[in-house]
């Protein structure tokens, strides 16, 4: 089985305007590790290679090296300065361009969203460009003639798929527990160096298809949202209490 | 903070905070008050290498670099002092001195089921009478045959209610004197091998610190690590990486107490504001965050040195009377910072406080250190 995992270095603060990316600025995103997950394991149970694939700045490097720690084959990283501002279109432009050099595949992982933009566009933008069957939200997967059986819950519902290969999933971030890192595993990501890097030109772009002007959308600003914080008491007895609470949070759309 | 660190130790401190911070701190305050030693977490921690961490991949260790357990012991002690102290004194004072000084045999034996955490190793040099004076020791094993006849009484060894692999330091030959003294290693179960109560310490007291004391056990000759009469020599290169642990578990416990230090000081209000913002508070902040980098500077450059082959000695131990007289210093900002709920165990800073104090005595105390940093200089 080939998969290729995207993922994704995600900035730790909000990304206001004008900030840069640095080895302490981000981390591998937290929806993408039970995603290398499924992939390690898919690939344990049944052979085959799983690549991780990233696009951004050299600052996301580490993000791919923790994916060779804790197990993916190789790693690939698109890095150009043409591709600084890519919305999520863009990038899913770059991501199919460089999954089509890696042909071929049987399986493309996506996590469900990323912790920095929250938009959980890129899995299935990146399906359409590649004209893949797409499962999103998958929390099982487990190999089914030339393909695989997927189950995924919507709403109130569990529904379950067969795909067949070359297919495209997003993975539920509650779908596998991420494994611990090995440390004695970190010395060979570093001494082996499995990483590739590819500019624009090597997957076969051209600049005006990809960052600012490959992208349809425009930030025109970001800035901190700042809430009024309000306390306020309930009273009765406690059974009166925990429904009036029930009533408000459902209410409010929080729970229910 | 940290700008000279590689994309490997980068990584090496981002693994084990994950861990630490999953697994370590929500227990820290129960084993601490059970004086309880975490085997369901040190099994894990065995199994992902932090019982092998210089250790030689083919030997099962993680095969990495003395900057790298530094860093690991750091954010272990972060988190929980006492099992960095567990980690620090395997790796450094009983597996290493087995890989610099064993035979071939001795390290196929011994190494594999330490690297990876089946069996943890101590160090056996402290007795009733001989603490900063080590050459006072008075614990023999006398040839007869094929086998030493060991007699010894231990105390305050680190990991010993746990430890199946005890260096032993003792006389080879009777009467005093330094070059009589030799490594004998003693292993749990041997008839004669006596485990002794638990220490009921002050802090670090998740560690099971005890006494082993051996009546008449016999070792097989093929346990002397390296030559009769070379002990002390084997103490001291085991101590040099020693001490750069337990600096690195200083600044690990100074800089989790400033963490959370930091944390308490922006939630606390006082006279109608965060106490962050009094200027009280902010010079104390400041102190802990100085004392906490430099001990860690100092804690990396021994470690740099180590791996770049040079002597460290000196950088080892100067680091080591830093990180740990500042470690005492910054934990006890911490809980003047805390107040009177520093002072209660509703807060971790009370535990750091604790565990911070025997990092000036273990491993060599202040003193002693003073007086090889100074021996070292004058004759330079």
């Amino acid at each position: 089985m080939d998969i290729i995992v995207c993922i994704k270095a995600v900035t730790l603060t909000a990304a206001l305007e004008g900030s840069v990316r640095s080895y302490d600025s981000v981390e591998l995103n937290p929806f993408d590790r039970p995603v290398l997950e499924t992939a390690i394991c898919l690939r344990e149970e049944n052979g085959g290679r799983v690549t991780a694939l990233s696009m951004g700045p050299e600052a996301g490097l580490p993000s791919l090296y923790e994916a060779l720690a804790m197990g993916v084959d190789r790693g690939v990283l698109i890095a150009d300065p043409a591709l600084a501002g890519s919305d999520t279109l863009a990038t899913s432009t770059a991501l199919s361009a460089a999954i089509r050099r890696l042909r071929p595949f049987d399986l493309i992982l996506f996590g469900t969203r990323a912790a920095d933009s929250d938009t959980g566009q890129v899995g299935p933008q990146t399906a359409v460009r590649l004209d893949l069957p797409l499962v999103t939200q998958v929390h099982a997967v487990e190999p089914s003639g030339n393909g695989l059986r997927v189950e995924r819950n919507a709403d109130q519902f569990a529904e379950r798929f067969d795909v067949t290969f070359p297919a495209a999933l997003t993975i539920h971030p509650g779908s596998a527990q991420p494994r611990d890192m090995d440390l004695a595993n970190l010395g060979p990501v570093f001494e082996e160096q499995n990483v590739t890097f590819w500019g624009l030109s090597d997957i076969g772009l051209s600049p005006e298809q990809v960052g600012d002007a490959g992208s349809p959308t425009r930030v025109r600003s970001v800035s901190r949202i700042k809430r009024q914080k309000m306390c306020e008491f309930i009273n009765g007895s406690p059974m009166e209490q925990a429904d009036q609470l029930m009533k408000r949070l459902t209410e409010a759309g929080e729970v229910g | 903070m940290n700008g000279n660190l590689s994309a490997k130790h980068r990584l090496v401190r981002r693994s084990v905070r994950r861990f630490c911070e999953a697994e370590l701190k929500p227990i820290a305050k129960e084993i601490d008050q059970e004086a309880r030693f975490p085997w369901e977490v040190v099994e894990k921690m065995g199994r992902l290498g932090y019982f092998g961490i210089q250790v030689p991949r083919e030997l099962g260790g993680a095969e990495l670099d003395s900057m790298s357990y530094a860093i690991v012991v750091e954010e272990l002690s972060r988190s929980c002092a006492a099992l960095g102290l567990c980690v620090t004194v395997h790796n450094s004072v009983a597996v290493y001195p087995i890989l610099a000084f064993g035979s071939e045999d001795q390290k196929q034996k011994w190494v594999p089921p330490l690297a990876r955490g089946q069996k943890i190793g101590a160090f056996c040099l402290t007795e009733p009478n001989a603490g900063s004076d080590a050459a006072g020791i008075e614990s023999t094993a006398v040839l007869d045959g094929e086998t030493y006849r060991m007699n010894a009484n231990k105390v305050f060894v680190t990991n010993g209610g746990v430890a199946d692999t005890c260096l032993m330091f003792v006389r080879t030959n009777p009467g005093p004197g330094r070059r009589k003294i030799s490594v004998v290693v003693a292993e749990r179960g041997a008839p004669g091998f006596v485990v002794g109560d638990l220490e009921d310490l002050c802090g670090m007291r998740a560690n099971p610190v005890s006494s082993i004391r051996l009546y008449d056990c016999r070792v097989p000759i093929e346990n002397l690590l390296g030559q009769e009469g070379q002990g002390l020599r084997i103490g001291l290169v085991a101590l040099d990486t020693g001490r750069m642990g337990i600096a690195a578990q200083s600044t690990g416990i100074a800089q989790g107490a400033l963490d959370e230090t930091l944390q308490y000081a922006r939630q606390r209000r006082q006279f109608g504001i965060p106490i962050e913002r009094h200027q009280a508070v902010q010079l104390m902040l400041a102190d802990m965050a100085t004392l906490a980098d430099a001990s860690r500077l100092m804690t990396y450059r021994a470690a740099a040195f180590r791996d770049k082959g040079r002597k460290f000695s000196k950088a080892s131990a100067m680091a080591k009377l830093f990180a740990s007289e500042s470690s005492c210093k910054v934990t006890d900002m911490a809980v003047q910072i805390h107040g009177g709920y520093g002072y209660s165990k509703s807060y971790p800073v009370e535990r750091y406080y604790r565990d911070a104090r025997v990092t000036r005595i273990y491993e060599g105390t202040s003193e002693v250190h003073r007086m090889v940093i100074a021996r070292g200089l004058l004759t330079e």
